[in-house]
């Protein structure tokens, strides 16, 4: 088990990284233009390539490890999965 | 005056409950909320003062408060099909923001900042009939650099004597934890062991012993949003505490208590 933290500073360079997990995570409308287009959304946020290759399967360690904080990775992959699987869930 | 105080678990499975958890076990805190809202309602208060760490939900990082207070006439949030809004009680969050500062707190207010889920869920289910006024109020716990443990015992102490000055009764929630490690590869392995010490020293009436433990302990034992109850105890003092539940799911200590004042 490593000794470094689990939530870290979040790395200036990551900014619009973690502003992509934020939308898909806080703005409904974002989160479906993600599900709809995930190109066309992400190239809204100026996202390259490999941040691109990271966000489409949600892949945590690529996200974490190029600077996304691991709560937004978390809750970004939980709120696509309950747009995705609506009928799986049980409302209180 | 201050007239109860109460922690809950607010993990969003309580609310909204994939396949992956047990049922049993989220009607179990259920049961515990029910009993907090039974509770709340016998205090009979004017309003409930939350402290909740806010999700990356409001303050993104265009903004990173340490500590902040609502202080608008209203607050509003979304989570999944759930939209929710509530009335705050803006003398007591006005009077919170100008004693706060004061007494040296640099606190952030706003008026218009989203509500995040950690404020509703525990409100969704203990929020007393006919309901109440809130006022939240934010302690940064997932946006490293946080708040020392210790700064946060004193704001609750700070806080604690504004809510005892004042006329209205008032009851202090804190929400969050125990322990849990989102988007970490320790999701699985919550310190259960951690929660059950704290759990003891709470009904021990040694709460304020939290007040020295490290920015560092917390994290390494998945309960940075212990910080929220570190604040709640610099109000309450050294009352002991009763569990209500304790529930280890296999990613939450999902912990309700109530600090009878």
């Amino acid at each position: 088990m490593s000794d470094e933290p689990h939530y870290t500073f979040p790395p200036a360079a990551a900014y619009r990284l973690n502003r992509c997990l934020h939308m898909i995570k806080s703005d409904s409308a974002f989160c479906v233009r993600f599900l709809a287009d995930p190109a066309g959304a992400m190239d809204e946020l100026g996202l390259g390539a490999e941040e691109q290759a990271a966000l489409v399967p949600i892949d945590r360690d690529a996200l974490v490890g190029r600077g996304a904080h691991p709560y937004l990775v978390f809750m970004a992959d939980l709120r696509l999965r309950m747009a995705r699987e609506p009928g799986t869930l049980e409302h209180f | 005056m201050l007239v109860g105080a109460f922690a809950c678990a607010h993990t969003p499975q309580l609310l909204i409950r994939p396949p992956t958890e047990d049922r049993d076990l989220v009607l179990r805190v259920h049961a515990a909320f029910a009993r907090v809202k039974q509770r709340i309602e016998a205090l009979a208060p004017d309003v409930i003062a939350i402290v909740a760490g806010d999700h990356v939900e409001a303050f993104f990082l265009d903004g990173v408060p340490a500590l902040a207070v609502y202080a608008g006439a209203e607050c509003a949030g979304t989570f999944g099909s759930y939209r929710y809004r509530f009335p705050i009680h803006e003398p007591l969050a006005r009077a919170v923001v100008e004693q706060g500062i004061a007494r040296g707190f640099d606190l952030l207010y706003t008026q218009s900042a989203a509500l995040d889920y950690a404020f509703y869920v525990p409100l969704h289910f203990t929020m007393p009939e006919p309901s109440v006024p809130i006022l939240p109020l934010h302690v940064n716990v997932y946006l490293p650099p946080q708040p020392l443990p210790g700064r946060c015992h004193a704001w609750g102490t700070a806080l604690g004597e504004i809510l005892r000055a004042r006329p209205e009764r008032v009851v202090l929630m804190a929400s969050g934890g125990l322990s849990h490690f989102p988007g970490t590869d320790r999701y699985a392995s919550p310190d259960f062991d951690y929660d059950r010490r704290v759990l003891a020293r709470l009904e021990a009436g040694r709460g304020g012993e939290l007040a020295a433990v490290t920015g560092e302990d917390l994290d390494r034992a998945g309960n940075i949003e212990l910080r929220t109850w570190i604040t709640l105890l610099g109000a309450v003092g050294a009352v002991p505490a009763q569990v209500y539940c304790y529930e280890p799911s296999w990613h939450h200590g999902n912990a309700v208590v109530e600090w009878p004042l």
